[in-house]
């Protein structure tokens, strides 16, 4: 069967045609229910902090400009007071939570790392507790710190401390050492396991090299150990901070009738303002102005932490150079390199 | 003799430091574990406690003598469904179905799509690509109220507030829908198919086999690993949801929430019920989860730490 060029072109345009489609038909699904639920409230939330807006009853909507801006950094506005403070005990919180859910993890990553008998067991244990939902935790802790003595801790220590009440910068205290207790118990897991896996593939040879040279046990963790596990040091913190940011469920569980109406978490104001219903809901437009202000300083310290954090490559005066030579633009014998090293010195 | 002497030889200097080192991570790691089963040990004494021993011995974990253990505490949601325990084993089943759901319709939609950006070529792919990871860094916080928005006013608009199992299905459609498109889990298994040799999808095609005898016999039973991890990180983040269905489950009946939504009665300190009901709820209510991490336990664990390794 003879076939002539133009039916060969024609075949595989149809071919190709055909398969754009498909594609088309497989990711539209995908991308239309991101589109619906994650591209456009995200418009819709950025185009309502400029607007009057009431979902009951949308004819009303208006364009107001900054005014609800203008109203969140408003200091005799009592809402955005609380929005503001919610903003401090978040970053208190999370300046408190983040190094002991980074060092507690990798101090027992390194233990089980020298593997002793069972330590799978301790890993599997020491993982239980992330997958456990929140509200059960909460569950657990605050009954066995309740504040009469009916509660295990009180119990044994004899005392009638009342642990989870008490107003937020006025007489809590307690109640953040014990979502503190609480954190630390559930968020470890996580970062546990990959710190695990990271170390697990630190070479062994190294440490032995780094022996013979005569380092002791500190020069091993800083000089071999910390370096090689960079890259995951690096993304367990940028996901604590994420979680932490975002804390929510913790304050809520952790509260008494005394203090649940209380926002320690900009997550917290939001979700109360909108539970609300149609109490607040002319004051959609504010609301989402305060979101839009959250998810802003959220990006930014994201961004600041990643900056910081980022793996900065060591350039000397001569790396460009050694670059260039081994590209071959240079060779070692017509090169200066050499004797600018000794010079620099 | 040879072999004997070797056994009874002394030991090196490494081979006891060695020894030592794992000794001290033993018992570190064992007190750390206690420590961590604290919480565990207390829920499962508590729940078994009569009235009795949790007025007069709180100070312990476990029942003080075997005639004070009782399963009391469990009736209240098994046997005589009442009150606010009764709706437990509804709130169960509410999260084991929408889980459920969840976990098939995401695997399905990230196999699919992820074919689709892998091994068919058409233009856009890569902005479409770049898009979604640029996405990624946007908080979801902003879309959260005008998310509520819509939910709302589709709700009034389409009257469904009118029938009792429409609402029930049109909240819960809420609850798992925007859920199918986690960009992390699709780019996971992106990740996946890109390190499928390109040779094996090629020499199929030369075969004659089309893209879904390919997407079916091939591709499909190659990502079983990372298909399985999907499943856990859906199920379990799903499971354990707060912060929206607790917004649209504000309103409907009590017995339509999820379990982590319904625990949160028996949370704080002034929780409604004793502590032995409160406890029993909890590890009741831990059961599913617990049944899948022991089965996973370990790929679990290997594959988070894997995919933290990749990013």
């Amino acid at each position: 069967m003879e076939i002539s060029i133009e039916q060969r072109k024609a075949q595989r345009s149809k071919a190709k045609r055909k398969e754009v489609v498909l594609a088309i038909l497989m990711i539209a699904p995908f991308l239309l229910i991101f589109i619906c639920f994650s591209v456009i409230p995200f418009i819709m939330g950025f185009g309502f902090s400029f607007m009057k807006y009431d979902p009951y009853a949308p004819e009303g909507t208006s364009f107001v400009g900054f005014l609800n801006f203008k109203n969140l950094f408003d200091a005799e506005n009592p809402i955005s007071v609380a929005f503001w403070k919610s903003f401090l005990t978040m970053f208190l919180f999370s300046a408190v939570s983040i190094p002991a859910l980074i060092i507690v993890p990798l101090f027992l990553a390194y233990e089980v790392n020298k593997q002793p008998p069972g330590y799978k067991i301790f890993r599997a244990l020491l993982y239980l507790p992330s997958i456990v939902s929140i509200t059960i935790a909460g569950a657990v802790f605050c009954n066995m710190f309740r504040n009469d003595s009916s509660g295990v801790v009180n119990a044994i220590l004899g005392t009638d401390i009342d642990w989870l009440g008490g107003k937020p910068w006025e007489d809590d205290f307690l109640r953040w050492v014990v979502m503190f207790i609480a954190r630390i118990w559930m968020g470890i897991g996580g970062n546990f396991v990959i710190f695990s896996a990271a170390l697990r593939d630190v070479p062994k040879s190294l440490y032995e090299a780094c022996e013979m040279d005569g380092g002791n046990r500190w020069t091993k963790i800083l000089k071999v150990t910390l370096p090689h596990i960079k890259f995951s040091l690096n993304m367990c913190i940028f996901n604590t901070f994420i979680g932490a940011m975002n804390m929510y469920a913790l304050p809520y569980t952790f509260s008494t009738l005394s203090n649940q109406d209380i926002d320690v978490a900009p997550m917290m104001w939001i979700q109360k303002y909108l539970l609300g219903g149609m109490a607040y809901s002319t004051q959609t437009g504010y609301l989402c102005a305060g979101a839009l202000v959250f998810g802003i300083v959220l990006t930014l310290v994201t961004f600041i932490e990643r900056k910081v954090t980022a793996p900065s490559s060591k350039r000397t005066k001569n790396t460009a150079k050694y670059e260039q030579m081994l590209l071959g633009r240079k060779t070692l014998l017509h090169s200066s390199v050499k004797r600018e090293e000794y010079n620099y010195d | 003799m040879i072999k004997q002497k070797a056994e009874k030889r002394r030991k090196t200097k490494s081979e006891k430091t060695i020894i030592r080192e794992k000794t001290t991570s033993f018992i570190i790691l064992f007190v750390f574990c206690v420590i961590w089963c604290i919480p565990f040990l207390y829920m499962i004494g508590t729940s078994f406690k009569s009235e009795l021993d949790l007025q007069v011995h709180p100070e312990l974990l476990f029942p003080s003598s075997p005639s004070e253990w009782t399963l009391n505490n469990y009736k209240g949601f098994l046997v005589q469904a009442s009150g606010e325990a009764g709706y437990l084993i509804q709130w169960i089943f509410n999260s084991l179905w929408s889980s459920t759901a969840s976990v098939v319709l995401t695997v399905l939609f990230d196999l699919v799509t992820a074919y689709a950006l892998v091994f068919l070529k058409f233009k856009g792919k890569n902005f479409i690509i770049g898009f979604l990871i640029l996405w990624m860094t946007v908080p979801g916080v902003i879309g959260t109220a005008p998310s509520f928005a819509i939910y709302s006013q589709v709700k009034n608009s389409l009257q469904v507030n009118q029938n009792p199992t429409l609402l029930y299905m049109y909240i819960y459609m809420w609850l798992i829908v925007p859920g199918l498109s986690g960009i992390f889990n699709m780019l996971l298994m992106r990740s996946f198919f890109l390190s499928i040799p390109k040779e094996i999808v090629e020499s199929a095609k030369c075969d004659g086999a089309s893209n879904m005898l390919i997407f079916r016999r091939i591709v499909c039973p190659l990502a079983k690993s990372t298909i399985m991890l999907i499943i856990l990180f859906v199920f379990i983040g799903s499971w354990n949801n707060l912060v929206f269905p607790q917004l649209l489950l504000s309103e409907g009946k009590y017995g339509w929430k999820t379990i982590t939504v319904g625990m949160t009665v028996y949370t704080g300190g002034s929780g409604l019920d004793s502590s032995g009901v409160a406890m029993a709820a909890s590890l009741f209510s831990m059961i599913p989860i617990i049944i899948v991490f022991i089965i996973t336990q370990n790929k679990m664990i290997d594959g988070m730490a894997s995919t933290g390794v990749k990013g």
